[in-house]
């Protein structure tokens, strides 16, 4: 369980303050498959950042799973996020100098797994994004949807029990992204995972539990979709 | 902690062999060039003592020397004291020597240097000389008639010496008069010209005991016993013998006879060495340091991502480690090899000095000393960027 208080983020520049969080409060349960939604600027990555353990709000509380994790120092913020937390960027984030395999379980390694097991998960999680058949190339050789779907393989790849997940689709097409989305409630259904995913599209509505709309900083309104699984996850 | 260095090695193995190719074997080249640097010019200075060493032992005054006590001008009774000196183990030879400034005449040409009386057998089981006559030969003991002579005395046609004692062409075969220091004068033939390479030998001549005690009214007297032993460097060992053995006279090691002139130039020679050094460190430092600042400067991104999904910045930090350790690895097996080919040349073509050829003598601990020197100081300039940037805030490096 997420729970964020009332938290604020402000970047100073020189004279101007952006106020790009203003005091948001949010609870997700676990299991929950929440969207957030806005328009562009309206904080939403701001968000997903905080509750990323990647930076620290200006103001605010964040608690997950009982752990204040705002007190926590950085060694082990860092291995919250190893052992907790997947994180889709925005901007893919890929290891440049790492094929795409080598992207993947790089954090498997980091974990200590035996060789085969990582090996055999690394690549089947990067055939389930449809990418069998480019787990060797490196970044400057993918295209932008494929390194979007090689950073969705790395955060996935060790079932992480959060899934923070920053425009996943923003690049992919229609039905690739619905492959992804269908991915991603089959994981929350299966393995009770916690996602909360930034989106545009109108259209992945459908597959989330709640929708959150950010509005300059705030939040603007909060909707409940379903209560029941998406037709595309179970099992 | 070990799958931690696991991850660290796998980085940087990765970096190694997808960075810049370029960059890697220009560094690893630096590398080399200052191991080189550290190495050789040790090599030279240790090369300078072993010749000032082995020609001092060899042809000019054997491990140690025997010299008349305070106050006299000879040894008296060497015969004794040879018989004294040599029944002690590891003392493998005497040759009592008759030291006087004479002048040589050849052809009109004069110069004046040193003479010296040998028994030519006993010489023979103290210094080398006999093995390096590069015309005619050395003397054997009836020999009241014949004089050997050193390359540079003996010179050559038409040649000045700058300033060393010269006459300008002797042959063998040649007729040289010698006026000793008490007014008499003698005639003899060439007999052997030798050439060692220590310029106080080869401005030197030899006659025998026999002929210079003659002369000089001695008996049973020289100016000096040459002591050979088994094994160089227990000089000072054989020393307390000899004087344990009831020896009056005065015993020097061949480095104590040198005056201290050796000690002094170690010591310059290790001012010099350790400047040169420190630069070549300190360059050392700078290149690293560089190198993985801009190593690091341009992975910015790559190292907040790291942080991002999880990875320890220690992690990070030793794979830039790893890096250095590799590169400077490298760097030294090249480095050693391009020494090797320095060394084989310059054993090959020897430098010269006046006291003879100097061939570099690459010792062991100088290598080590300068792998872990080049080591040590290429962790700390590789950790300090790294760490650096490692510490620096996920979100700020991932922007770039
Ligand atoms: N490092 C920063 N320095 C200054 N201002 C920033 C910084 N990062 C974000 N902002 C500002 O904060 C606000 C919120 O940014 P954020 O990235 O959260 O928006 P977003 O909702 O994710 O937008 P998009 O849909 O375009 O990704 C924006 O106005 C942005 O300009
Ligand atoms: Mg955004």
């Amino acid at each position: 369980m997420i729970v964020a208080e009332n938290l604020t983020r402000v970047y100073t520049m020189g004279r101007v303050e952006v106020r790009a969080l203003a005091g948001v409060s949010l609870e997700v349960a676990r299991g929950e498959f929440v969207g957030i939604m806005g328009a562009s600027g309206s904080g939403k990555s701001t968000l997903l950042h905080i509750l990323g353990l990647l930076d620290r709000p200006t103001s605010g509380r964040v608690t997950i799973d009982g752990t204040d994790v705002l007190a926590l120092s950085d060694q082990r913020r860092t291995q919250f996020r190893l052992n907790r937390l997947g994180y889709v960027f925005q901007d893919y984030a890929l290891i440049g100098e790492l094929t795409a395999l080598e992207n993947v379980y790089l954090t498997s390694l980091v974990r200590g797994a035996p060789k085969a097991e990582y090996l055999e998960r690394s690549t089947d999680i990067l055939r389930r994004v449809g990418l069998g058949d480019r787990i060797d190339h490196r970044q400057s050789e993918l295209s932008g949807g494929e390194q979007q779907r090689v950073a969705i393989a790395r955060a996935l790849v060790n079932n992480p029990s959060i899934l923070l997940a920053d425009e996943p689709c923003a690049n992919l097409d229609s039905q690739t992204s619905k492959s992804i989305l269908d991915l991603f409630a089959r994981l929350n259904e299966e393995l009770d995972q916690t996602i909360v995913m930034v989106s545009h599209e109108d259209w992945h509505k459908e597959y989330f539990c709640r929708i959150v709309t950010l509005r300059d900083g705030l939040i603007g309104e909060m909707v409940e979709c379903r209560k029941e699984p998406h037709p595309g996850g179970g099992a | 902690m070990f799958s931690g260095i696991r991850v660290s090695a796998f980085l940087a193995w990765k970096s190694i062999q997808r960075g810049s190719q370029g960059t890697l074997a220009l560094t690893i080249m630096i590398i080399a060039l200052i191991f080189v640097n550290l190495v050789f010019l040790p090599s030279i200075i240790s090369g300078v003592v072993v010749t000032f060493d082995t020609q001092s032992i060899d042809f000019d005054v054997g491990n140690l020397v025997i010299e008349p006590r305070e106050g006299s001008r000879y040894i008296d009774g060497v015969d004794g004291l040879q018989k004294k000196v040599e029944q002690i183990p590891g003392i493998t030879g005497t040759s009592p020597r008759i030291t006087a400034g004479a002048t040589f005449f050849y052809r009109g040409r004069n110069a004046a240097s040193t003479l010296y009386g040998i028994t030519p057998e006993d010489e023979r089981s103290v210094t080398r000389i006999a093995e390096y006559m590069t015309a005619g030969e050395f003397l054997s003991g009836g020999d009241t008639d014949a004089i050997i002579i050193g390359a540079t005395l003996a010179g050559t046609e038409g040649v000045e010496e700058g300033g060393l004692p010269s006459l300008e062409g002797v042959e063998v075969g040649d007729s040289v008069e010698v006026a000793y220091p008490n007014g008499e004068t003698r005639t003899y033939r060439v007999k052997g010209i030798f050439e060692t390479q220590s310029f106080g030998v080869d401005t030197a001549a030899f006659v025998t005991t026999r002929e210079m005690s003659g002369v000089l009214g001695l008996d049973d007297q020289a100016s000096a016993i040459l002591v050979k032993t088994a094994v160089n460097g227990r000089e000072e060992a054989y020393k307390r013998e000899i004087l344990s053995y009831g020896v009056q006279e005065d015993v020097l090691t061949f480095r104590e006879k040198s005056g201290g002139f050796v000690e002094q130039a170690i010591q310059s020679f290790n001012i010099i060495n350790a400047i040169s050094t420190l630069v070549s460190l300190i360059i050392a430092i700078v290149v690293v340091f560089i190198v993985i600042f801009i190593n690091t400067v341009n992975r910015r991104r790559q190292i907040g991502i790291l942080k991002a999904i999880g990875i320890d910045q220690q992690i990070i930090i030793n794979s830039y480690v790893l890096q250095v350790l590799f590169i400077t690895a490298v760097g030294a097996l090249v480095g050693i090899g391009l020494n090797a080919g320095v060394t084989t040349y310059l054993t090959a073509y020897p430098l010269v000095f006046p006291g003879g050829p100097v061939y570099p003598d690459v010792e062991a601990s100088a290598i080590l000393r300068s792998i872990a020197s080049l080591f040590a100081v290429s962790v700390v300039a590789g950790y300090i960027p790294a760490w650096r940037i490692a510490r620096e805030d996920i979100l700020t490096a991932i922007r770039g």
